[in-house]
């Protein structure tokens, strides 16, 4: 304080004395004066003199101004003075061309006024209530102080607002202010607001900053828009970078979609102002910081997914295929399409299928190379290509095939420039940086890829003409031995080691060659300078690597004999500190940090990312392995021989686990499929059986009104349709009719009935005398027999007569008449009279029996001609039988047709009053009240 | 990923209820058993179907430790729903309700749906606060009441899914405001007949428009 006031003391004494007793009168009239216009003169006056005399108007006069803040509420002129000379002691204005010293002097001030301010958190809140107010002087100066005060001790400031109530709601309500100034300066005081503080930028997002920005930028003309896009791409950057929760719902909320129509920049690129490069800038950053590797892995997958879905990468693709986009918007797209691509299968293979619009189209792939092998190219852009190109291989083996496939005699296609060429044209070019990315680059295609990294064991190289072909294995240690600069050799070493780790195969090869073991050794073992320590280090990794995957096929570099090398030609301790060069080195741990290759200048480009990995895994197991005797390593071998066959067992019951999860995954497959067949099933059996029950009911409705129908009888049967019901009537009639014809006929039929009884019982008395005359009839039999015996006594009196007479003939004949003649005659005269009498007894009776037989046969007429009658009568009741039925089947059909009638009506009502009209229920009121009246009565009946 | 609206939710409630496992099971249809202390608040979302409308819920799941408190607080106003969770078998929980119903009532708009929910069910042998307890809480307080599990699953779509309805009944009955957004209610993209029959919201409709 003190220091400060000798400066300003200094200043004060010399052409202005009165500053400071001015002010403190100011200060006295703002703090005593009743009338409101002498206290804001004096604001005003105050503030004039705010930035000349700074610190004597803080250390005076800032608790009566915020005393003015707290008092004044009613007179916005008075706040805004107020905040504007608030506004002066706390920002420190930064535009005005100051020395070193003023600006540190006026920084501190800023922070000693700032701290002051806040010592008391209700100041804060007293600022953040002001911001309701409408009034343009008052937000506006609000706004610029809050930030200000922000600028100044944001952890503080965020700490206090951050937990009054509704306080960031309130700053968010800012970008709705129909005032660009104040909507703008929002921004700025937002940006403020969210710097590094996750729970704010939380707060932010919910308040549905995603949305409020986003559309202000496509109001704004996106990328075309001026300053006020920056500051909303900024904002965006705060509240999404290292904020998962945020991007989450960033993604979740399609806000990536809305970012595509940022990109559609059109191929004219008439215009690329510094503000468009700027935003433009922005948004990819924007980009980045959704797909950034260091994000969980799931939530950069789900969001490469979205880009490519919403076509953002193809977008990004045309900009990348375009010309004319200046060289930093270029790279920066190389970068965000790298990280858009990073690891996800989908949007590397639509990478790999874009063409460069030339003639003829070559893949984006080779022409992005030709401008990393191309020492003209900016060295950003060419990490950025660098960059692509491992993202485009990491974690894709189909990828790293077609790359290594390029370089295979097999398939090289002499007519167009592929990767391969150009990586190999790159690996032995003059440029180092060309052979270091070209190194890197290729190790990339060979990552964790076992396949390629024995393809490439056969790619031959024609050196020169006359020679035999070289092997790019052996070329490259060529080259390494050849003593080029370090970038080239570090690339070439990170290369190897890349291709022979894990690879007993490869390792055979290097060390197939005679030179290779024993230049590595020397290099390790010499003491070199400085630069040198890191070739050293890598060197020691390479041999390192030989001794640890090496399958002891060559006799002179088994693995024993290789450590009893390092041990006599290096020492073990030796080898193992020369190893840790590598780590030790200052470029590695930033290389470690992150995947993308970014160096301050091309001299650093020393570390691959990936290679530190690689590097972190071998250090410890490769100082190990040296340091184990060959004891020690014959029990590991033992115990990894062992290992490897538990490996075998386990890897058998792995694919038994895997083969039975394919079947449990199939019968599940199955089930699912019965299941929902089932499912189906169920479902149509119950819609059946609701449709029955509907049916069902339906079915007992209508049985119901037909019972109603019928017991309300014709009455409600004629209102509902007059004319069937006369004809059910009449017929009803009818039947009623024939019924009682029926009736009378049975009665009639009765009496027959009767009658024919009776008949029959004359008729058995009838029998009785034919039994009677059966009697006769034996009598008369008798009689006849009799008669027949009579005729014979008579013929055999005849002839008794007759012999007689001839006797007589012959006693007359000898003369003697005889008396006995006459005798005879009388008895004969006798007998016939006696034969005439039974002969007329007989006549009669045959007469008798005659009439009786008559009798009989008239009886017999009269029992015929009954049951004659009894027969017509029966074909006449079945006939009336038959009428009956007739007319009870045409009544049903009747009343069928009723129903279906009712239904129909009650059908269309219930469409009309479905299709919204009032139903004209008067039509059917009357029939339908009464019904229901009936319909009631019956149910309080049934009750 | 076309919506007819979007809902706002908080989860609220004591710290250790299960608030965040709700919104994993719900989200990832997965429990944790042990799950980090919330920091803040984070963020879920799902989509849901209602009277076949797609609705997008938001969730906003908050801790429960009593320092983020104020923190907390500034989600109240957005939301149209909030989940009031308590844990069945910790009375203390139970006893914080009035507490956390008091905070809500006074931070968030009026017709905010609030849904308590008595958590981890699953535990019926430590069971320290009754079925009915909840259940006259949440009648005297006008609140819907459930009993869920996150680690079973147990009602879990429910209460979000039922929450949801209520909210969406509020709306049809028009007691919410869709046009204001602070209420926590959005109305999609792609929504015409909503619109159409809204006179006099030009502008909210234009800024609708520009999405997606």
């Amino acid at each position: 304080m003190n220091f400060f006031r000798g400066v300003m003391g200094g200043q004060a004494a010399g052409p202005q004395p009165s500053g400071a007793e001015t002010i403190q009168k100011l200060c006295d009239r703002v703090a005593s004066s009743t009338l409101l216009e002498d206290r804001r003169d004096a604001v005003r006056a105050l503030k004039s003199l705010s930035k000349k005399y700074r610190m004597e108007v803080g250390t005076q006069a800032m608790e009566h101004l915020i005393n003015i803040l707290q008092t004044d509420r009613s007179d916005s002129e008075i706040l805004g003075y107020a905040l504007d000379t608030l506004y002066n002691l706390i920002c420190n204005d930064e535009e005005e061309e100051q020395d070193e010293a003023m600006q540190k002097q006026s920084d501190d001030l800023g922070a000693q006024f700032t701290e002051q301010f806040i010592q008391d958190p209700e100041h804060i809140t007293l600022i953040l209530s002001l911001l309701e107010e409408f009034d343009f002087h008052v937000r506006w100066p609000g706004v610029k102080l809050l930030t200000a005060l922000l600028k100044n001790q944001g952890v503080q400031v965020q700490g206090i607002i951050l937990v009054s109530p509704m306080g960031v709601s309130r700053l968010m309500d800012l970008l709705a202010d129909s005032r660009e100034v104040i909507r703008n300066d929002g921004l700025l005081l937002l940006q403020q607001l969210t710097k590094s503080n996750a729970a704010i930028q939380k707060i932010v997002a919910f308040e549905s900053a995603f949305e409020r920005l986003l559309d202000i930028i496509t109001e704004e003309g996106s990328s075309d828009g001026g300053i006020v896009v920056e500051d909303c791409l900024l904002l965006l950057l705060n509240l999404l970078k290292n904020n998962s929760s945020n991007q989450n719902f960033f993604k979740e909320g399609s806000y990536i979609q809305r970012m595509k129509p940022w990109f559609e920049v059109g191929d004219d690129n008439s215009g690329w102002s510094a503000q468009k490069v700027t935003n433009l800038h922005l948004m990819l950053q924007l980009v980045r910081v959704m797909v950034s590797p260091v994000n969980s892995p799931g939530a950069s997958a789900s969001c490469q997914k979205s880009m490519y879905q919403c076509g953002l990468l193809q977008q990004l693709c045309t900009i990348l295929m375009a010309t004319g986009v200046p060289a930093d918007i270029l790279t920066e797209t190389i970068n965000t399409v790298s990280e858009v691509i990073r690891g996800s299968q989908v949007n590397q293979d639509y990478f790999a299928s874009v063409n460069a619009p030339s003639n003829p189209p070559r893949p984006a792939i080779v022409v992005l190379l030709m401008s990393m092998v191309n020492e003209r190219q900016p060295f950003v852009l060419r990490c950025a290509v660098l960059y692509c190109f491992q993202c485009f291989l990491y974690k894709n083996q189909k990828g790293q095939g077609e790359i290594v496939a390029t370089l295979l005699p097999s398939t090289i296609d002499a007519n167009s420039i592929s990767a391969g060429q150009l990586l190999c044209g790159g690996l032995f070019s003059a440029d180092s940086l060309s052979n270091w990315c070209a190194s890197v680059a290729l190790a990339h295609a060979l990552q964790d890829n076992l396949t390629q990294k024995e393809q490439l064991l056969r790619v031959q190289l024609a050196t020169s003409l006359g020679k035999p072909p070289v092997s790019l294995l052996q070329q490259c240690t060529n080259i390494l031995s050849q003593g080029s600069k370090v970038q080239t050799r570090v690339g070439l070493l990170m290369l190897l080691c890349t291709w022979i780790n894990n690879c007993p195969i490869a390792v055979t090869h290097f060390l197939h060659n005679q030179e290779n073991v024993p230049f590595l050794t020397a290099q390790i073992s010499e003491n070199l300078g400085e630069d040198e320590r890191l070739v050293q280090g890598l060197c020691a990794l390479l041999l390192g690597i030989c001794i640890f995957y090496n399958d002891n096929s060559l006799e002179n570099y088994t693995k024993e004999k290789l450590k009893q090398l390092i041990e006599k030609r290096i020492g073990k301790e030796n080898f193992v500190e020369k190893l840790g060069f590598i780590t030790k080195h200052e470029l590695y741990s930033r290389a470690a940090q992150k995947p993308q290759p970014v160096f301050p200048s091309p001299e650093q480009m020393l570390f691959d990312h990936e290679f530190t990995k690689l590097v972190k895994e071998l250090e410890g197991v490769i100082t190990k392995a040296v340091h184990k005797s060959s004891e020690d390593e014959k029990k590991e071998e033992e115990v990894k021989k062992t290992l490897e066959q538990h490996d075998n067992i386990v890897t058998q019951y792995k694919e038994l686990i895997r083969e039975q999860d394919a079947q449990i995954q199939e019968l599940k497959e199955q089930v699912a499929t019965m299941t929902a067949q089932s499912e189906q099933m169920q479902t149509t059996v119950t819609q059946q059986l609701s449709q029955i029950q509907q049916h069902k009911d339906q079915y007992n409705i209508l049985k119901l009104k037909l019972g109603k129908d019928n017991q309300s009888n014709s009455q409600a049967d004629s209102q509902v349709n007059g004319l069937q019901t006369e004809e059910l009537t009449q017929l009803r009639e009818e039947v009623e009719e024939l019924r009682q014809q029926h009736t009378l006929l049975q009665t009639q039929l009765g009496d027959k009935d009767a009658l024919i009884n009776t008949l029959q019982s004359e008729t058995a008395e009838g029998s009785a005398a034919a039994s009677d005359n059966t009697e006769l009839l034996k009598e008369l039999e008798a009689l006849r027999s009799q008669v027949q015996s009579q005729s014979v006594e008579i013929d055999q009196m005849k002839t008794e007569r007759q012999e007689l007479l001839r006797k007589a003939e012959a006693v007359s004949s000898e003369a003697v008449s005889s008396s006995d003649g006459s005798l005879d005659a009388a008895k004969m005269a006798e007998v016939e009279s006696r034969l005439a009498a039974q002969t007329s007894e007989t006549e009669r009776l045959k007469e008798e029996s005659k009439s009786l037989l008559e009798s009989r046969a008239e009886l017999e007429q009269q029992l015929a001609t009954a049951t004659s009658t009894v027969a017509i009568l029966q074909t006449e009741k079945a006939k009336l039988q038959t009428e009956v039925q007739e007319s009870k089947k045409e009544q049903d059909d009747l009343l069928m047709l009723l129903a279906d009638q009712d239904q129909k009506i009650s059908g269309l009502k219930q469409r009309l009053k479905a299709l919204g009209e009032t139903v004209d229920d008067e039509d059917d009121l009357d029939t339908r009240d009464q019904t229901d009246e009936d319909e009631e009565d019956e149910d309080e009946d049934e009750d | 990923m076309a919506y007819a609206y979007l809902f706002k939710y908080i989860i609220i409630g004591d710290t250790g209820v299960g608030k965040s496992c709700l919104l994993l099971q719900f989200t990832d249809k997965r429990f944790q058993p042990v799950h980090d202390l919330t920091i803040g608040v984070e963020f879920g979302a799902r989509m849901i179907t209602i009277d076949g409308k797609q609705i997008k819920l938001q969730i906003w799941d908050t801790a429960g430790q009593e320092s983020f408190r104020s923190i907390t607080r500034s989600y109240y106003r957005g939301a149209a729903g909030a989940l009031l969770v308590y844990d069945i078998t910790r009375r203390d929980t139970f006893n914080h309700l009035t507490t956390w119903l008091e905070d809500a009532r006074q931070h968030s708009n009026s017709n905010m749906v609030i849904m308590l929910i008595g958590n981890k069910s699953d535990l019926e042998s430590r069971r320290e606060v009754k079925k009915e307890e909840g259940e006259a809480f949440a009648r005297e307080h006008g609140l819907i009441f459930m009993e869920t599990s996150a680690k079973t699953a147990s009602n879990v779509e429910e209460a979000f899914i039922n929450t949801a309805k209520e909210i969406y009944e509020k709306i049809q009955e028009g007691v919410f405001d869709i046009n204001n957004e602070a209420n926590g209610i959005k109305i999609g993209p792609q929504h015409p007949t909503t619109n159409s029959t809204l006179p006099g919201n030009q502008g909210g409709q234009q800024a609708g428009g520009g999405c997606c």
